[in-house]
């Protein structure tokens, strides 16, 4: 479960990302954040991700508090989410499954753990075949794919993505949705960052409206509001 | 941390020098640089303190007595010596006589016309004296300069020549050292800041990346370190050979230069002797410029 409890985030230059917003996201949620470049999506992510913290107000985030936690902390706080990025963050030395994997040793799973979890991952997002492919190989959609089984491989309980399909055609984009979609069915909290108005507008999903680091609408089955 | 972690941090490490072969080989480099350079000045050191004892062990104590000595005179300088020699004070000595002088004389100014009116008994007799330790050195020249048959207007020779010029090598070799040791310093930090550099700036995306996964900050700064410490030795290892090679090139040249221009017993140390504890050295250094090097370029960019 994911609380923002009054967080402002205003950064160091005094650009304000993030102004006195309160939103819960419950366990098992599917919930679209979006709003103009600017708006504070980015923000609102980085705070669940204690990439910043908040200068004022509370961020709750599967029992860590992220205004105020040890550094030490911020390993596990992370673990317990699943990440995804618009530019994919692959390892660029390491194969697919590597890439997966390493998300396992880095929790110290037992080899024979990671031999079973792996492979299923990969398997959800079908890249059963490019396993031993490494990111300059894959597609940018086939590289979102392993970052998604990076991201679950750990069965998280919450998936954080950062305009996952930014940087594919639209075809690959809704494939990669659909993935998002299956992952939430099976429990997992998912929240997605992203611009694809026709997209958001299909899902009917809850739709968290950003404008200028507020929030400016927060509906269930919500579209992407007409900015024309 | 559980064991198959160490193992595969250890493995992560030396997987990425064979896979980062532009960096693992600008790492080397340098470390092979540093090392060479701070061999270079070891030997030195060696070369020069061995080469100080050769010349110390190898200063003479001349002592003329008055042309006038009488036997008995002569007799008693004789045996102060031999009881030095017996005390293990003195480890040799040479008498030159008269005639020996006057025959030296003849050899070093041959046909001239200050040889003219000269005769064996116009010489001084003198000793060559070596003591087993210069530090004897005082008391024995005050205690042979109150003998009666001994010259003291002309004093007692304590190999000052030799003296001199130990010195002025002394003095020179400070400079040298002192000036190879600032290049080598600016040298190194220099390149291994360069390199760091480098690296960090290669790996920053790398390290960014685990963090977001959720690594703690030392698996990610584990295989960093493998890595460090192997190139530090590898980089030990090859500086060595290159500086064995080089060095054995250098001593045979020298000695010839030496031995040429009569400057035995000086001479350049065989390598064998010292290869252990160079090795030692250089392999220690390394993996520490190595270990070092690899921590400082993680901890800047664990802080995401």
């Amino acid at each position: 479960m994911i609380k923002f409890v009054d967080a402002t985030k205003v950064y160091s230059n005094g650009v304000v990302g993030l102004r006195n917003v309160t939103v819960k996201i419950d366990k098992g949620e599917f919930v679209f954040i979006i709003g103009p470049s600017g708006s504070g999506k980015s923000t609102f992510l980085k705070l669940i991700m204690h990439e910043e913290v908040p200068t004022e107000g509370e961020v709750y985030v599967n029992g860590y508090s992220v205004h105020d936690m040890p550094q030490s902390e911020v390993p596990y706080l992370r673990r317990s989410l699943g990440v995804v990025f618009q530019d994919f963050r692959l390892l660029p030395n390491k194969t697919a499954y590597d890439n997966v994997a390493f998300a396992m040793q880095i929790v110290e799973a037992t080899n024979r753990e990671i031999r079973r979890q792996v492979p299923l991952a990969l398997g959800l997002v079908g890249l059963s075949k490019k396993a031993k492919a490494y990111p300059n190989q894959l597609s940018g959609g086939e590289q979102q794919r392993v970052v998604l089984a990076r991201a679950l491989v750990n069965n998280p309980a919450v998936l954080i993505a950062d305009e996952p399909t930014g940087n594919l055609d639209p075809k690959t984009s809704w494939e990669i949705m659909n993935l998002l979609e299956e992952i939430n069915q099976r429990g997992t909290t998912v929240i997605v960052a992203t611009h694809e108005k026709s997209i958001v507008d299909a899902m009917k999903k809850r739709v968290i409206t950003l404008e200028h680091g507020e929030i400016k609408s927060d509906e269930q089955k919500g579209s992407y509001f007409n900015e024309d | 941390m559980k064991i198959r972690t160490v193992k595969l941090l250890v493995k992560e490490g030396a997987s990425n020098v064979v896979k980062n072969k532009l960096m693992t080989f600008a790492s080397i480099t340098t470390i092979v640089i540093t090392l060479f350079f701070l061999g270079i000045i070891l030997l030195l050191a060696v070369n020069i303190t061995s080469n100080i004892e050769v010349m110390k062990r190898d200063l003479k104590i001349t002592v003329f007595l008055n042309i006038d000595v009488s036997p008995f005179q002569r007799e008693e300088v004789i045996t102060f010596i031999d009881g030095r020699k017996e005390a293990g004070i003195v480890s040799e000595y040479v008498y030159i006589s008269k005639e020996q002088m006057f025959e030296d004389m003849k050899q070093i100014l041959s046909n001239d016309a200050l040889m003219k009116g000269l005769t064996p008994e116009n010489m001084a007799e003198s000793f060559e004296i070596k003591l087993t330790d210069p530090v004897y050195s005082e008391e024995f020249i005050q205690q042979l300069s109150a003998l009666s048959g001994v010259n003291k207007d002309n004093g007692i020779g304590y190999g000052k020549e030799e003296l001199d010029k130990l010195e002025a090598i002394l003095k020179v070799f400070n400079y040298i050292v002192m000036a190879v040791l600032a290049v080598l310093m600016v040298v190194s930090v220099f390149l291994i800041s360069n390199t760091i550099r480098l690296t960090v700036f290669a790996r920053r995306r790398q390290i960014e990346i685990m963090k977001y996964v959720g690594a703690l900050d030392s698996f990610i700064r584990w295989p960093f370190i493998v890595e460090g410490l192997l190139i530090g030795f590898i980089g030990a290892v090859l500086s060595f050979l290159i500086t064995s090679q080089a060095y054995s090139w250098l001593q045979h040249v020298l000695n010839i230069v030496l031995t040429n221009f009569s400057l035995a017993p000086l001479n350049v140390l065989e390598f064998g002797p010292v290869a252990l504890r160079i090795f030692v050295i250089y392999a220690i250094f390394g993996v520490i410029i190595g270990g070092i090097g690899s921590f400082l370029s993680v901890r800047k960019h664990l802080n995401v």
